[in-house]
């Protein structure tokens, strides 16, 4: 199989139409009809008088009594030990281009085995994923894959990156974390897509075994969070700060929501927010937004919209700023911020052309920030 | 003027907490005739329910063996239910997942005759296809609630909550929808009111039964036996607020017994329930329900 037919068949089977399984995986795993959860202590929680527990993991630092389960709908109290119940329990398993996530300047054109389970720490009205993500473990088909497994099949099927995605690895932390050693240790790279409400102790640990990470940026107004993601703004900017002062590569998505996030103040806010607090040099893509899950009530992101908040962005000085869900638009590729010349060519998940020499500008020589190889 | 009755069953429970099974009916038979004004058990069945009903008696088998509702409870509701004509078919008994069911001490009945028994997650029934949304819920909807049944009573388990505060009739109905969890906030306010607001829950509640035989007032939803005391009552109401309300009264007086904070005091009121009356789902002042209370 070539690249091209690779990618052709790769964003075909990989949609998560279902929370079963592509047919590509189904070739790779078998089901079982019966409910299948792990009961793996959990890290970061502390345990209370009377058999009950407080969950550090995450911001809403869930205090839960016995049998109960966290916001998450994954961890559950079982007689005062917090318990994880989707340890290499994976709802999904697919082979995807690492454009998909999208990761823009991480391994270009590489495929990136990735994995879900089930359950999420937010509740986004618009969730693309909630036939997985707002479900708990047992309304779902899980397969057994346990860490070991993930790394030999991503080695299998040639895949140089694991991502965690389309639910919230957050949620599945433990799960994440072991299959991120392991794969370490056999030469494959990780990377991380999640919406970053996580606590600091645990963040800066997953930085530790990670190599890069997206970050869904909701909005920029608690407002937003509050209404529409059942969440907070600031810890989620605090993720921000902290993943760009590390090693780890981190790009920016904002799904724009026609009325709800889209305004220019907003964007421009943002955008500024970046460059002060974070780096021009973190890329930052506007993504189109379609109506699904809860939000069905409103169109599709105007091309418009997304062409505006990508020049904000530009005029704020992001340098390498993106239009996304919109194939074939020119947005999606990388320009040189100084020579301005076309460094990555890009059509949906295809790569047409780079012109990066060894992270450089073939035309101009500026270093390129990203990690691409 | 909402009624509420709290029938006492003194004896109910033997020391070693097993139902005498006749005082259990005897309760629920004068529990019915005193909510509905009517002077026999029959014709009491008959002004609340069809014998063409399909009526579901949604219990709580959340919180294990030691906390869930006792088969004995909800089968003798269901025994009586049949003398008003109504088939035993026609009358299921359920909640979320077998095994929860199971845990509690049901033998689960799908298909054969009898009193149907099964969960949400039992083949071919499971949820709405699609999520369903009403104000800030947004959920998949048990076809057994949506579908199945015609009419509901919400047999709860009364318990102290840690964060809805108390746990009632209302918070009963989180076991019909796919995503509890993400209704917590807020101390579940307005969480447990809309998601009552709903069609498929508001047009089909006939009545709400707390099982408060034993009622665990601090520390809940899990059983701590320190903090669970034996009451040996049913409360009966057609208004699912103030049967609500007078649930938490009952709590807030073992509370106060025990020297224990109020629920005010902890910050965990269940304000849900003035939700509830501001959306006029009930009534939730105390001044304004009529508690009407008999030992038996």
């Amino acid at each position: 199989m070539d690249r091209r037919q690779f990618i052709k068949s790769a964003s075909t089977t990989s949609l998560l139409a279902s929370p079963g399984m592509c047919a590509l995986c189904k070739n790779l795993y078998s089901f079982t009809d019966k409910v299948n959860i792990s009961h793996r202590e959990a890290r970061y929680y502390k345990q209370l008088p009377h058999k009950e527990i407080e969950c550090k993991l995450c911001p809403r630092l869930c205090k839960l009594g016995d049998k109960e389960r966290g916001y998450c709908g994954v961890r559950e109290n079982e007689g005062g030990t917090y318990n994880t119940l989707v340890y290499g329990k994976a709802c999904a398993a697919h082979v995807d281009p690492i454009e998909k996530k999208p990761l823009f300047h991480f391994l270009p054109s590489s495929r990136a085995l990735s994995i879900a389970t089930a359950g999420c720490n937010v509740h986004c009205k618009f969730c693309q994923n909630w036939e997985i993500s707002q479900k708990r473990p047992e309304q779902v088909h899980n397969i057994d894959l346990p860490p070991s497994s993930v790394v030999r099949s991503a080695q299998k099927y040639d895949c140089p990156v694991i991502a965690y995605t389309y639910s919230e690895p957050v949620v599945f932390y433990e799960y994440m974390y072991d299959t991120s050693k392991t794969a370490r240790t056999e030469g494959i790279k990780n990377a991380v897509i999640t919406g970053a409400y996580i606590n600091p102790e645990p963040l800066e640990d997953l930085l530790t075994v990670v190599d890069a990470i997206k970050i869904d940026l909701k909005a920029f107004t608690q407002k937003f969070y509050s209404e529409y993601v059942r969440g907070k703004l600031q810890p989620v900017l605090d993720a921000i700060k902290m993943v760009s002062q590390s090693d780890v590569w981190l790009e920016i998505v904002y799904l724009v929501i026609p009325t709800l996030n889209d305004s220019p103040e907003e964007i421009q806010s943002l955008c500024r927010w970046v460059r002060k607090e974070t780096s021009p040099d973190i890329p930052v893509h506007f993504s189109r937004f379609h109506p699904m899950y809860l939000l069905k009530n409103l169109p599709p992101t105007p091309i418009s919209t997304l062409e505006r908040c990508r020049q904000i962005a530009l005029d704020e000085g992001i340098h390498f700023s993106y239009v996304g869900n919109v194939p074939g638009h020119k947005g999606e590729s990388t320009y040189c911020p100084q020579c301005h010349n076309t460094l990555i060519k890009r059509r949906a998940y295809q790569i047409q052309k780079i012109n990066l020499h060894q992270g450089r500008c073939k035309f101009c020589d500026t270093p390129i920030p990203g990690i691409w190889s | 003027m909402s009624k509420v009755i709290i029938i006492k069953g003194k004896g109910v429970l033997s020391d070693s907490r097993k139902i005498n099974t006749n005082k259990l009916r005897r309760m629920y038979q004068r529990g019915f005739c005193r909510l509905t004004g009517e002077n026999s058990p029959q014709k009491a069945l008959r002004a609340l329910f069809a014998n063409n009903e399909k009526v579901g008696i949604k219990i709580n088998t959340i919180a294990g063996k030691k906390l869930s509702t006792p088969p004995p409870v909800s089968l003798e509701l269901a025994q009586f239910l049949h003398t008003g004509d109504i088939p035993k078919k026609n009358l299921v008994v359920w909640d979320r997942t077998n095994r929860e069911l199971k845990t509690a001490g049901y033998n689960l009945n799908k298909h054969r005759k009898g009193i149907q028994i099964f969960g949400t997650d039992t083949q071919d029934v499971g949820y709405s296809e699609r999520p369903i949304s009403h104000l800030q819920i947004g959920s998949l909807f048990s076809n057994i609630q949506k579908n199945i049944i015609s009419s509901s009573i919400s047999l709860a388990i009364l318990k102290d909550h840690g964060i809805a505060g108390v746990t009632a009739g209302m918070k009963n109905y989180f076991g019909s929808i796919h995503n509890p969890n993400k209704y917590h906030d807020n101390h579940c306010d307005p969480f447990v009111a809309e998601l009552f607001d709903t069609s498929f829950i508001q047009r089909k509640h006939r009545l709400t039964i707390l099982d408060a035989l034993v009622v665990q007032y601090h520390l809940g939803p899990s059983f701590h036996s320190s903090w669970a005391e034996k009451l040996e009552s049913l409360v009966f109401g057609l208004d699912p607020v103030a049967t609500d309300r007078v649930g938490w009264n009952i709590i807030a007086k073992l509370r106060s017994q025990k020297n224990l904070p109020s629920l005010e005091e902890e910050g965990r009121v269940p304000s849900y329930l003035f939700t509830a009356q501001k959306m006029g789902l009930g009534e939730g002042d105390l001044n304004k329900i009529e508690i009407q209370e008999e030992e038996i």
